[in-house]
């Protein structure tokens, strides 16, 4: 949704993906609320970001294939500046790499939502959610993980 | 193996400033300009150039050569890719030292507008390539990348934010004592802590300073270098690294990026060891990445730089003694070569008032994540 900027003027989120025929299918996937990632037919390896081949065996028959969501923090930054006035209302916010669940060294960029940012930690364990951005946009986010432990 | 001994034999700054109204070549042929000065060469000694530019950049080494009037150039090149001014200078070395030419001039240009970071301008068609999957989450910066390796540093070590402090306080006092330095007043503790935040734990103050700069050295056989104006400097070995995983945020492992890579490649081509350097130019476009080097470097040991900067090892009469210059923090951004330019100076025993005693082995370095170069210079 539209971000008040502390001036009161209204922000629209103008950094939109400009999806290519490899990564069209991990934005239609959030617009639908699920988290996909490219996994190669040939040998199961998770490529992210997507590939044209498998990095490990060269295949082109690469899946779109649904993940967990389950995840944990490797890293994160606390944003305390804005560099775009979308993300001026959102300030402090998360930003951080995620680590999936599926396969050690999986790893996708994100925002941490849903708790206070001084609660985030690397290791911490976390889980997709998505937030409905704009009409068409929705970006896939990450929260608490509701039940499982403190992570690695 | 190595091929023909190399020489850095010219060294050479163009005019510096926040806005010095010179274009990219103009930056690039007042350092040539400079650097052959320093040499004693003439257009017609040359007969290599090589360039690094990000391809928004561009720098090409013909056009150099044809500004300058160097009349034929019997080799060059001309590199976007990697880790700024050492991917010129691994190239330099190589040409030299193989043969394919015998005085190469090699340069860095950077503009303070248009390298990474800063204010950017966004296309109105949506993020394309790799950073749709960065910039729509507020990742738009380098800073933002930088964060998160001290963050996984500090997890990982404990390293805490007085260290890279220290680190930062400690290259601000060798400024002090360069009379070229933009940044010369020394800093307290609390002006680093208070210093402003662009995204926890990286301070304004952790970043390299954004500068118009051109920078050129000359490499030579060392045949040639006997008969110059300076003692020459060589260099004893040289690499470069890269990663399994390319991306900066995806890679493997932050605290082990490229520059271990490079690091043990570099020390494999060699007899000498971290125990016979005695100063250090190495890269800090954000303060933890020279810290990162320390570690791959082999002067502490992994995850250890917090407290080796703590005590004061990079500091005149410490263990290293680091970015005498002040470091791109301070003399503003070079994209690695100044670190190359002042271990030169510093080898030939010209500094001045930062003089390190004894300075006789050096080692320099550029980049981190997904690729990295160092270089090991000697002055005998
Ligand atoms: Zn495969």
């Amino acid at each position: 949704m539209p971000q008040t900027m502390l001036d009161g003027r209204v922000a629209r989120h103008e950094l939109r993906p400009a999806p290519d025929h490899l990564t069209a299918f991990f934005w239609e996937a959030a617009l639908r609320h699920e988290l996909a990632i490219q996994k190669c037919d040939g040998c199961g390896y998770f490529n992210h970001w997507p590939v044209p081949r498998c990095k490990k065996c060269w295949s082109t028959a690469l899946s779109p294939t649904k993940v967990s969501g389950q995840a944990t923090v490797y890293t994160f930054a606390v944003a305390t500046q804005a560099f775009h006035p979308w993300f001026e209302s959102r300030l402090p916010f998360v930003v951080a790499v995620i680590e999936l669940a599926e396969q050690s060294g999986l790893k996708l960029v994100s925002n941490v939502i849903g708790c206070p940012v001084d609660d985030v930690h690397c290791g911490m364990a976390v889980e997709v959610t998505f937030e409905d951005v704009e009409e068409g946009f929705t970006l896939p986010m990450f929260r608490p993980a509701a039940t499982r432990g403190l992570g690695q | 193996m190595k091929g023909q001994r190399v020489a850095v034999v010219g060294v050479g700054y163009s005019t510096i400033g926040r806005s010095t109204g010179l274009s990219l070549d103009d930056l690039a042929v007042e350092a040539s300009i400079a650097a052959m000065a320093d040499a004693g060469l003439k257009p017609t000694d040359i007969d290599g150039v090589a360039t690094h530019c990000f391809p928004h950049q561009l720098v090409r080494p013909t056009r150099v050569a044809d500004l300058l009037g160097i009349p034929d150039l019997g080799w060059y090149s001309g590199n976007f890719d990697g880790a700024a001014y050492v991917v010129a200078a691994h190239h330099g070395i190589a040409a030299v030292a193989s043969g394919s030419c015998h005085t190469c001039l090699t340069i860095r240009s950077v503009h303070r507008m248009g390298a990474s970071g800063g204010t950017r301008a966004w296309p109105a068609d949506g993020i394309a390539g790799v950073d749709q999957f960065l910039v729509p989450y507020g990742d738009t910066t380098a800073a933002h990348w930088a964060a998160m390796y001290m963050q996984r540093h500090m997890h990982e070590f404990g390293t805490t934010p007085e260290q890279f402090g220290e680190f930062v306080i400690a290259q601000r006092d060798y400024a002090a004592a360069n009379p070229d330095a933009i940044h010369r007043t020394p800093l307290t503790m609390d002006d680093y802590l208070s210093s402003r935040m662009i995204a926890r734990p990286l301070h304004v103050l952790d970043c390299d300073y954004p500068v118009d700069a051109g920078s050129a050295l000359i490499f030579t056989t060392e045949e040639r270098a006997r008969d110059m104006v300076h003692k020459p400097v060589f260099f004893e070995s040289w690499a470069a690294g890269t990663t399994d995983v390319l991306d900066f945020h995806l890679l493997e492992s932050m605290p082990q990026s490229s520059p271990w890579r490079a690091a043990q490649r570099m020390w494999s081509k060699t007899d000498l060891g971290p125990d016979d350097v005695n100063i250090a130019g190495l890269y800090d476009g954000f303060s933890f990445i020279a810290m990162q080097w320390m570690e791959a470097l082999g002067f502490c040991g992994l995850g250890e730089s917090g407290p080796f900067v703590e005590a004061g090892h990079t500091r005149p009469g410490g263990r290293l003694p680091t970015n005498t210059d002040g470091g791109a923090c301070n003399v503003g951004r070079r994209h690695g070569a100044n670190f190359f330019i002042e271990v030169t100076r510093q080898l030939r025993g010209e500094c001045g008032d930062r003089q390190i005693p004894g300075a006789s082995v050096g080692v320099v370095s550029n980049s981190v994540g997904g690729f990295a170069g160092c270089a090991l210079m000697i002055n005998e």
